[in-house]
């Protein structure tokens, strides 16, 4: 039990700030953008894997007011669209067009017309001509010999790198003595396992509108979860001056990772709107999007021992990362997989080789928990099958051997490295194992008949932010800026992006709390990179953490400002003066205990700052946060396998979460359902395979074939259960810590766990689908 | 060709090409965005919005189908001060996130309670079933029509 602080506004649901306008459809999007004057631009994709493009005639376009843009007409800049790691760990092979396609769908050339229909006339009028080469579309095939080269040289910190072998990047750590680890082991089980490559489905496609200004400059809104590196990324491959860089904060249709990096359509949308003088807009179609990105698909090798009692003794990971076409944060993920791995489970000796290889695939980008999901699946599904050896419960064996409390963990990678101040992992544990009755849940193969019921459990956590307290390879700081209303509000400026779970809105009840006023009380307002000082972007879990962190920094200057002018103008000791919300005036009060009349108001203090030329009470700072603390979660999950169609069904799902301190807890939870709906569908659903003919998608960039939920596949609201661990994180704003990739993380393996404990089967790769249970049931049938 | 629509009320009249979408008549001509571009060809539901009171996806829609006929989309729910029972369910329960598909789910659960003022939750799910959300999990969705329809009844 932690002993937290009673809230006044923290803790209590709140109605979001941008809610009327969302229920409304006043909301603009990107995508819901336009100007007066604009063009509408649209781009022409490559329809082979791996080519040369050897000539573009742009002469039979007959719409002369159609601007064209084609590769020799971009800055032949190398960049890398995602800048959050330093300069040594970001490698750049991207170019804003490209006259070398490396995947069916990468952009050759673009054009701006009237309208989005002369746009698309004027594109089919384009004569391209290209060579092509052969493709590869597997990781480990494309690292064998005489294996077409997908690119020559890369940069990597203003060096050049021959790429060998079409491994992008490599990561090699050893820590303790693994050899001796698995001789002391009385059993270990190696298993390979191979992921899914997921479609992130945000319901927004990647889209962006370019306004050039006249003093050379641009106003960008796009699709994005970094207003400031977007603006990094174009000043280095236009090298226009920063402050005539706009980038506008607009709301986000969804992204789940999918606008870390810079969108390509970004600097495309630049380049026409430079070139036209004219307003662009680019808001790709579905099947674009489709080709713009996923997740990574990973192959696994991993080993694990443990002794007779079940501590495990040591572990050994090959990894094998399918990066696509392109770089976007491979090397970073190479260490956030080791991270993500060795930061579950205490491992006295582990070893990890890690490659990041290219396919002419679409490029990989992150996908809500950047590899977490994917090496959690593997990591709970080989603990089952380990504790089964040992013979001791699954459940058991976590317990014995999960990192919590004082332990170090360096979840986001080897240069990320921290103490755990609070876990709840033992709390969601054992209550969840009481709500389900796990120790009396059926064994694997009692079951006969049609229909088999099997639970599962999967346990993981993700990292709130990338802080630490020394620097590493990850940059992660924030920033925000509050000033004082004259009629005792507050503006709250940031760059921070809410992606839809109610980051803002937190952050806001973070400075409520902190000034002693009601939530509505602070403004959030929509700036924009010029208005804001620095945030990184909005990911890695840590918009409350690190977000929040900043905003209750500058709340609490600001409260010290307050007690300071207020000392002046009621002739009080400023650190003597106390605060209280008077409901009936709707003011803040400060006062001085006990001595009549030597109170003001927040207004009454605006106002008379103003008259007197005193001045704005305000903040702006930057902040650092001094860790990155697991938020943990677990999921019991009960499945329905029917063993005729192979479809399965969740029956029961089980969710407790530890994000410390909850501040909308409404909100908080529907970051569990979001994620128990991705998680399931990453576990039985989704993937996109390719057609090594064609080279494209087997969906050709439909969502009709690529699975997601339905509000039919996922269970009744009575049989989902969420709740979350009495916790407080020290190093958090009022202990609060991130929940949204946590949310997601264990869920694959859980589902994986009941599957098997219906069936008494285990998969070795994502998706189980119906097809592969058919098939496994086939076989176990043809073995008996 | 030329169509008189009557949308959110008002009666208009239009020019149009015989092959413009109601959807991008709404989104260019009228600025009305809240009809959303998700996929264009009937996949995502988040452009669905009522043509006669009956739900429609504005992108599989030709505007000249419209001609005579009434369109009501998210901007004319609600009273232009207070909002819709459905609206403000929506906010209630938390079945709001990114807010991309919130128009298209509200258009949707308004003709369900229409035709059934009273749905049990599994007739909920089936007719929400072609309208996709990437952030809720359906869960507060689910919750929120459940809560419109007790406001409305």
């Amino acid at each position: 039990m932690s002993s937290k602080p009673a809230f006044k506004v923290l803790g209590r649901d709140t109605q979001r700030q941008d809610g009327v306008a969302k229920v409304t459809g006043r909301e603009k999007f990107a995508s819901d953008l336009s100007l007066p004057n604009m063009l509408h631009a649209r781009v022409l994709k490559s329809p082979y894997a791996h080519a040369k493009v050897k000539r573009i005639d742009v002469s039979a376009i007959s719409d002369p007011t159609v601007v064209t843009l084609t590769p020799d007409e971009v800055p032949d800049a190398r960049f890398c669209p995602r800048l959050m790691s330093t300069p040594e760990a970001t490698y750049k092979d991207w170019t804003v067009l490209t006259s070398k396609p490396r995947y069916v769908g990468e952009t050759i050339a673009a054009v701006a017309a009237e309208s989005e229909e002369a746009a698309q006339r004027a594109l089919e009028s384009l004569v391209v001509e290209y060579e092509e080469f052969t493709a590869v579309f597997d990781a480990l095939g494309s690292m064998e010999p005489g294996v077409e080269p997908i690119h020559d040289y890369i940069e990597l910190d203003e060096e050049t790198l021959k790429v060998e072998s079409n491994i992008a990047c490599h990561l090699e750590i050893e820590e303790g003595d693994t050899e001796e680890g698995f001789r002391q082991a009385d059993h270990v089980v190696e298993r390979t396992y191979r992921t899914n490559r997921r479609y992130h489905t945000q319901l927004e496609t990647k889209s962006v509108l370019v306004r050039p200004e006249p003093n050379g400059g641009v106003t960008v809104w796009s699709t994005t979860q970094t207003l400031h590196n977007t603006r990094i990324l174009l000043h280095e491959i236009f090298g226009i001056p920063m402050g005539k860089i706009r980038v506008m904060k607009v709301p986000i249709g969804g992204s789940f990772g999918s606008s870390i990096q810079v969108n390509p359509v970004v600097p495309i949308a630049v380049a026409l709107a430079l070139k036209a003088r004219r307003p662009v807009k680019l808001s790709y179609t579905r099947e674009e999007d489709l080709h713009d990105h996923c997740s990574y698909q990973m192959i696994f090798k991993l080993k694990l021992g443990a002794d007779r009692e079940g501590k495990l003794t040591a572990g050994h990971l090959d990894a094998w990362l399918d990066i696509g076409a392109h770089q976007i944060q491979a090397y970073p993920l190479l260490g956030c997989v080791v991270g993500w791995w060795v930061s579950l489970y205490k491992l006295p000796a582990k070893s990890y080789v890690g490659k990041a290889v290219y396919t002419n695939k679409v490029p990989s980008c992150a996908f809500r928990g950047y590899g977490n999901p994917q090496i959690t699946w593997a990591v709970e599904t080989l603990m089952d099958e380990l504790a089964e050896k040992v013979g001791v419960d699954p459940l058991d064996f976590r317990f014995m051997n999960y990192i919590g409390e004082g332990d170090l963990f360096w979840g986001q990678g080897p240069s990320v490295k921290s103490v755990i101040h609070s876990c709840g992992v033992e709390e969601i544990l054992t209550k969840g194992a009481e709500m389900s009755d796990w120790y009396n849940r059926p064994r694997a193969e009692t079951q006969t008949g049609r229909h088999r019921r099997g639970w599962g459990m999967g346990r993981g956590y993700h990292t709130s932010s990338a802080g630490a307290p020394v620097p590493g390879t990850v940059i992660d700081f924030g920033g925000a800026m509050l000033k004082l209303n004259e009629d005792g509000t507050f503006d709250y400026v940031s760059a921070l992006m809410d992606h839809g779970g109610g980051t803002l809105d937190a952050n806001a009840k973070i400075i409520a709390e902190e000034l002693e006023i009601p939530h509505h009380k602070v403004n959030i307002v929509r700036a924009d990179t010029g208005t804001t000082v620095y945030d990184v972007c909005t990911h890695a879990s840590r918009g409350i953490y690190s977000g929040g962190g900043a905003a209750l920094k500058v709340a609490a200057q600001v409260k010290q400002k307050i007690r300071e002018q207020a000392g002046n103008l009621l002739d009080a000791y400023p650190n003597a003066l106390k605060f209280r919300y008077d409901q009936q005036r709707e003011q803040a009060v400060v006062y001085a205990e006990g001595i009549e009349g030597r109170e003001i108001t927040y207004k009454e203090l605006a106002y008379t700052m103003r008259n007197k030329n005193l001045g704005t009470i305000a903040a702006v700072d930057s902040y650092r946060q001094p860790s990155c603390p697991p938020h943990f979660t677990g999921y019991f999950i009960e499945v329905d396998v029917d063993t005729w169609t192979g479809k399965v069904r969740p029956l029961r799902v089980i969710a407790g979460a530890d994000i410390g301190t909850v501040i909308n807890p409404k909100l908080a939870k529907g970051q569990i359902h979001g994620g128990l709906a991705q998680g399931w569908s990453m576990t039985v659903n989704e993937d996109t395979p390719y057609d090594p003919t064609s080279g494209d998608l087997w969906n050709r960039g439909f969502i009709s074939d690529y699975k997601v939920p339905t509000s039919m596949d996922l269970p009744s609201l009575e049989a989902f259960t969420v709740f979350f661990a009495d916790t407080y994180e020290p190093t958090g704003p009022f202990g609060a810590k991130g929940i949204g990739e946590g949310a997601l993380n264990p869920v694959a393996g859980a589902v994986a766990n009941a599957i098997q404990n219906a069936l008494g089967v285990r998969f070795y790769e994502l998706p189980i689908t119906k097809d592969r249970i058919l098939e496994a049931l086939k076989r176990k049938e043809v073995e008996a | 060709m030329k169509i008189d629509v009557t949308i959110n009320g008002r009666e208009r009249s239009f020019d149009v090409p015989p092959n413009t979408l109601l959807l991008n008549l709404l989104r260019e001509r009228l600025d009305l965005t809240g009809s959303k571009y998700g996929c264009g060809i009937g996949e995502c539901g988040a452009c669905t919005l009522l043509l006669d009171g009956e739900p429609v996806l504005g992108c599989m829609t030709l505007a000249v189908d419209c001609d005579g006929r009434t369109v009501e989309t998210i901007e004319g729910l609600g009273d232009g001060d207070g909002l819709h029972p459905i609206q403000e369910a929506y906010l209630e329960e938390g079945a709001v996130q990114c807010g991309f598909c919130t128009p298209g789910f509200i258009m949707t659960t308004k003709a369900l309670l229409e035709e059934e003022p009273n749905p049990s939750e599994a007739e909920i799910r089936e007719y929400l079933k072609g309208n996709v959300c990437r952030c809720t999990g359906y869960v507060n969705i689910v919750a929120a029509v459940q809560s419109a329809a007790g406001k409305m009844r």
